[in-house]
């Protein structure tokens, strides 16, 4: 085994890790020392659009399908997420809203769940800061608290958007997204292909194109195909990270040490360190998501510049939480719905309905017999989300009254919304959650656990922005 | 469930033969350049599978006389092939010749999103 002593330790290279390592850096002394663990490879865009265009790459070994790290004992519920140098900034979609104030206070405001031990405004600096390292697209006048432009315009509307924001005002918006409206640093503008899994202009914000610089960093040193399994825990101190290597194990010790995996293997990891947080691993979910088809009488739904063309937050926050989820749309052209009836074709809006979900304890992560791969048990929606669903059913027609609406097809529930999300949830004490509001563990105080994990309840939103401003928020509270 | 009696397979007509007359029965009003059906057929077929249990079902759809409506397989059929042209492109203009352009693919083929600003720029989409 290799011994190696650094300040600090961070498992994992996407959003989490990559904001909370751009801040520590910026306030960390020159003779720091840094070590990066990836289980992954670097794996370039360039290379991925290759395979996209049936094309050969010499990095194709490095293709790892989700399915193949985890034990997935629901298969009718999928989780895909990437393992490679920038995680799942790879496959994003790019969908960068910000939480609602009232996303952080279910408890005290519906009654329901938990309250998060941080709140909007405190995170408020550091959703900006995560906008400009992003250059996120979006318009002025959000529902949620921000002031000023973002740092490039919004993407354009179609006729349907422009009806239903002149109804709803800011309630019914561009939506802000990290699928760049026009060519900015280390990016093209957005053309529109809705296939941002890979992008094939490269107008999606990833680490890779980031220019974030941290990997660069000389105090930075970062491993590839670092398979991290375990934390060796002395006196509730972490002392070394545990990994294998090309088959080989290895180990490093940190002052400091960040789990910035997604929540399967943040938990994996911790409960292969003897975790006894009866929290752990539990409670974990995501976002149900679902489509609907809105097809129109005598008018296209052509124009726009985005795959997720607009939010609309009419079925979002207010006192229906207190009894059903909330529910966040997005206005969406992908895939392109086409119908097939003369003079019709592209009379169709077509909205994704994203509800929130409670974190059930009937959902859960496990250690499996293999050390690297966790176990992974999703049963049950919660009723509070169900119920959300047949009132979206029954106030969507009137929702859409302003627009000449044929008929509305409800799609099947999908399978995912490429979010994994709690697994070490965050809360105000021990007894009711796995870390702080800084993210470090309530047990051990030299470890971070970043990411979705610490997420205490799934707001409809998409998570990345949160979960990265949060990162940023975390290392500068901390350091 | 419908159950197929096994001569039917070595007896129905030929697959692609009944692909192409499906496009061309649904898309009946538009002006397609010929040779655009038959060739993207034979690419959607070389791409899709055109295996036994495949063609059991294509054969199941036509004996059924389902349209599209009735089966995702034809909708996906007329779907791609409207995809794979440049009938978007001119924006599902009935009178203009429609023209293969290659099996739709969002990474190789020229034809953009049918919805978006690249072919409707914000400047073509009217004030409310």
């Amino acid at each position: 085994m290799k011994h190696e002593h650094y300040d600090l330790v961070i498992v994992g290279t996407g959003f989490a890790s990559s904001f909370f390592l751009k801040k520590y850096l910026s306030k960390a002394s020159a003779d720091k020392k840094v070590l990066v663990l990836e289980k992954g490879h670097f794996y370039p865009q360039a290379e991925r659009l290759k395979i996209k265009k049936g094309l050969s790459s010499a990095y194709q070994k490095y293709e790892q399908p989700w399915e193949d790290h985890i034990l997935n004992l629901n298969k009718n519920k999928e989780w895909p997420f990437t393992t490679a140098y920038g995680g799942s900034s790879n496959c994003w979609w790019g969908c960068t809203p910000r939480f609602m104030p009232n996303d952080f206070k279910m408890k005290s405001v519906y009654g329901i769940a938990q309250d998060w031990p941080v709140s909007y405004e405190e995170l408020d600096p550091y959703y900006y800061e995560a906008e400009e390292i992003m250059s996120v697209s979006g318009p002025e006048g959000t529902p949620f608290p921000r002031k000023g432009k973002y740092p490039l315009p919004p993407h354009a509307f179609t006729l349907v958007d422009k009806i239903l924001h002149k109804k709803y005002g800011n309630q019914y918006i561009s939506q802000p997204g990290a699928r760049a409206s026009q060519a900015t640093r280390g990016r093209n503008g957005c053309l529109s292909f809705s296939t941002c899994e890979t992008c094939p202009v490269n107008a999606k914000f990833t680490i890779e194109n980031s220019e974030i610089g941290v990997y660069q960093d000389k105090r930075v040193k970062l491993l590839y195909g670092a398979q991290v399994y375990q934390l060796e825990i002395v006196n509730h101190l972490v002392k070394e990270v545990l990994f294998e290597q090309d088959g080989k194990p290895q180990s490093a010790k940190g002052e400091v040490v960040v789990l910035g995996a997604n929540p399967f293997f943040n938990t994996n990891i911790l409960l292969n360190s003897g975790d006894k947080n009866p929290l752990t691993g539990k409670g974990f979910g995501e976002q149900l998501g679902m489509q609907v088809l809105i097809y129109l009488d005598n008018m296209t739904n052509a124009g726009g510049s985005n795959w997720v063309n607009a939010n609309g937050y009419m079925l979002y926050d207010g006192d229906h939480r207190k009894d059903f989820a909330a529910c966040l749309i997005e206005a969406n052209n992908a895939p392109y719905d086409i119908r097939l009836e003369r003079g019709k074709h592209l009379n169709v809006a077509s909205f994704r309905m994203v509800f929130e979900d409670l974190p059930l304890l009937s959902n859960y992560i496990t250690t499996s017999a293999d050390k690297f791969v966790p176990e992974i048990h999703f049963q049950d929606r919660s009723e509070y989300t169900l119920k959300a669903v047949a009132n979206m059913k029954e106030k969507l027609p009137g929702i859409l009254s302003c627009l000449p609406v044929e008929e509305l097809k409800y799609l099947p529930p999908a399978s995912h919304e490429g979010h994994i999300i709690g697994g070490a949830r965050m809360s105000q004490d021990i007894r009711n959650g796995v870390v702080d509001k800084h993210m470090i563990h309530h047990q051990y105080r030299n470890l971070f656990v970043l990411g979705a994990s610490a997420f205490t309840t799934f707001g409809p939103s998409n998570p990345t922005l949160t979960l990265s401003a949060m990162s940023l928020f975390a290392a500068d509270k901390s350091f | 469930m419908c159950v197929i009696p096994p001569s039917l397979y070595f007896i129905a007509p030929g697959t692609k033969q009944y692909a192409v007359l499906a496009i061309e029965k649904e898309l009946h009003y538009l002006k397609l350049a010929p040779g655009s059906v038959i060739n993207y057929v034979n690419d959607y077929f070389d791409r899709t599978g055109n295996d036994t249990v495949s063609n059991l079902k294509w054969k199941m759809t036509y004996y059924l006389r389902l349209n599209y409506e009735k089966s995702d397989r034809l909708r996906d059929l007329i779907k791609y092939f409207l995809l794979s042209t440049d009938f978007f492109i001119n924006k599902t203009d009935e009178s203009k010749v429609v023209n293969y352009l290659g099996l739709y693919s969002p990474y190789l083929s020229p034809v953009p999103n049918p919805y978006s600003f690249v072919i409707y720029p914000k400047e073509d989409i009217k004030d409310v």
